[in-house]
């Protein structure tokens, strides 16, 4: 997979959705936002994700991230889910110092700080877990629940949302808020630079911990189309305690878009973020990574678009 | 390579076909054979004002989506009614017979265009709105029975119902009498 290139990553992400044919997974009307709508029993989905990553304040910076999603409803109100997650980056001087820094997701490599980094990688292999304790068809507000582990090459992820939902006019528009706890365990290369018999100065785990709050509406204008805006707020903590101020590491918001089209036997959504100048970096002196409140540590950019599109059977 | 990255998400958009052709369980005409045998209709298309929609909606507690009423006169002096709800995605079909003295006799379903929950057609389920009468609740999970999996289809339908004997009684009631 090493310097594999934009095509075969995307071609990746095609040939994994159309070689499960018209399968199905729950028709997402966000594409950041979850919604507490799940898969009726019985009913399967397959779902093709690709959220591209764009842009740091200095220098080139590229994420193509492919998910393909197969979903199942094994009650009305439980759905499960499987990932295979694909990414790829292309980044260049894309640190606020002027040096090539990997993104997140490629943490686990060594990148030379005067070179380009072109590379794609599995990104690992999730499960996802939905449970709709109330439906805002029938109750005042919907509530779901969401686990979803992952597992990938020197990686380990466990996220946890709580999802609420309200509807209104005829359930044609529809507001949904998610607050969700995300830990991360990556195993990282020894740092040259890091104090000598630190944890950084030797192949070690690093641990991460995220805690989001995002908020999304959506207005059906006409049959099939719907339009609205997400908003989300990702804030993050070296370690798993997120309650430790002192361990807060970064804050970043976005805003923006979207559009979600659904049919009888096929859907497809499109969310465009930008990154609001109001992020902090509380990890390193200041400025740190922050430029014009634009945050550029290595979760964040400044830009997103992601498309989901899919098909139930 | 910004720009071809940029083609990634938006060539996934290519793999959404054009919509599903919609499905048509019933015409108007067959629903009619089937929900009022025997009888001639007499088509009687109204438009309501903007007070009876108001009226209407008060009592419903509903969105009246149109002012245009498919209404038709029996020759029982019953009435056949053809209107629309909203679905998941787009409009679901539906038509209410009721009898003379405004009970609804049946509900079918016209025009289902979903992906699911076309379980609303089940004429077990339909079967819980016969003898129901303006002042009923006509509630989901209350004197209706939920389709699990058919939710919102299921509270449309039985809003739609509510909705139509409201405008029974406010509209056509009256102008028969």
């Amino acid at each position: 997979m090493r310097s594999a290139s934009w095509t075969k990553v995307a071609a990746l992400a095609v040939m994994a959705s159309l070689g499960a044919g018209a399968a199905w997974a729950d028709e997402p009307l966000f594409g950041y936002v979850y919604t507490t709508d799940v898969l009726p029993k019985g009913k399967a989905e397959i779902e093709q994700w690709m959220t591209l990553r764009e842009g740091r304040s200095q220098g080139d910076f590229h994420v193509l991230q492919a998910r393909t999603e197969v979903s199942y409803g094994l009650t009305d109100s439980l759905q499960l889910s499987g990932y295979l997650n694909l990414a790829y980056a292309d980044v260049f001087h894309n640190a606020p110092g002027g040096e090539s820094s990997p993104p997140e997701i490629f943490a686990d490599y060594s990148v030379d700080a005067d070179k380009r980094m072109k590379r794609g990688r599995l990104e690992g292999l999730s499960g996802e877990l939905i449970w709709r304790l109330a439906s805002p068809y029938t109750s005042p507000v919907g509530v779901a629940l969401y686990v979803e582990p992952t597992i990938g090459p020197r990686t380990r992820e466990l996220e946890s949302r709580f999802i609420v939902q309200k509807n209104f006019h005829d359930d044609r528009v529809v507001i949904s808020g998610n607050v969700t706890l995300g830990y991360e365990w990556r195993k990282l290369q020894a740092d040259p630079e890091a104090d000598v018999g630190s944890a950084e100065s030797r192949v070690h785990w690093d641990k991460e911990t995220d805690v989001n709050f995002s908020i999304a509406g959506s207005y059906r204008f006409a049959p099939n189309w719907s339009v609205g805006v997400e908003a989300l707020n990702e804030r993050e903590w070296g370690g798993l305690d997120p309650f430790k101020s002192d361990h807060r590491t970064n804050v970043a918001y976005y805003v923006g878009p979207n559009i979600h089209y659904g049919g009888q036997k096929y859907f497809a959504t499109a969310t465009f973020l930008a990154q609001l100048g109001a992020g902090k970096d509380y990890a390193n002196p200041h400025p740190g990574f922050i430029v014009d409140g634009i945050n550029n540590a290595d979760d964040f950019e400044k830009y997103r678009l992601r498309v989901k599109v899919g098909s139930v059977f | 390579m910004k720009s071809k990255l940029l083609l990634a998400p938006l060539a996934a958009l290519s793999l959404v076909p054009a919509a599903a052709q919609a499905v048509t369980y019933l015409s108007t005409a067959q629903a009619q054979a089937l929900m009022c045998p025997g009888l001639a209709l007499r088509q009687d298309f109204r438009t309501l004002t903007s007070e009876q929609v108001a009226a209407i909606q008060r009592d419903s507690g509903v969105n009246v989506l149109t002012k245009d009423l498919k209404v038709w006169r029996a020759s029982n002096g019953g009435w056949f009614i053809v209107d629309e709800v909203v679905g998941k995605h787009e409009f679901i079909t539906f038509a209410l017979a009721l009898d003379a003295s405004g009970a609804v006799r049946d509900v079918e379903i016209l025009d289902y265009r979903e992906s699911y929950g076309d379980q609303v057609r089940n004429p077990a389920w339909r079967a819980q709105f016969t003898g129901k009468r303006h002042g009923a609740p006509l509630k989901l999970t209350g004197d209706i029975k939920n389709i699990s999996g058919a939710t919102l289809s299921s509270k449309h339908i039985t809003d739609g119902v509510r909705r139509l004997l409201a405008t029974y009684a406010i509209v056509l009631a009256p102008s028969a009498a």
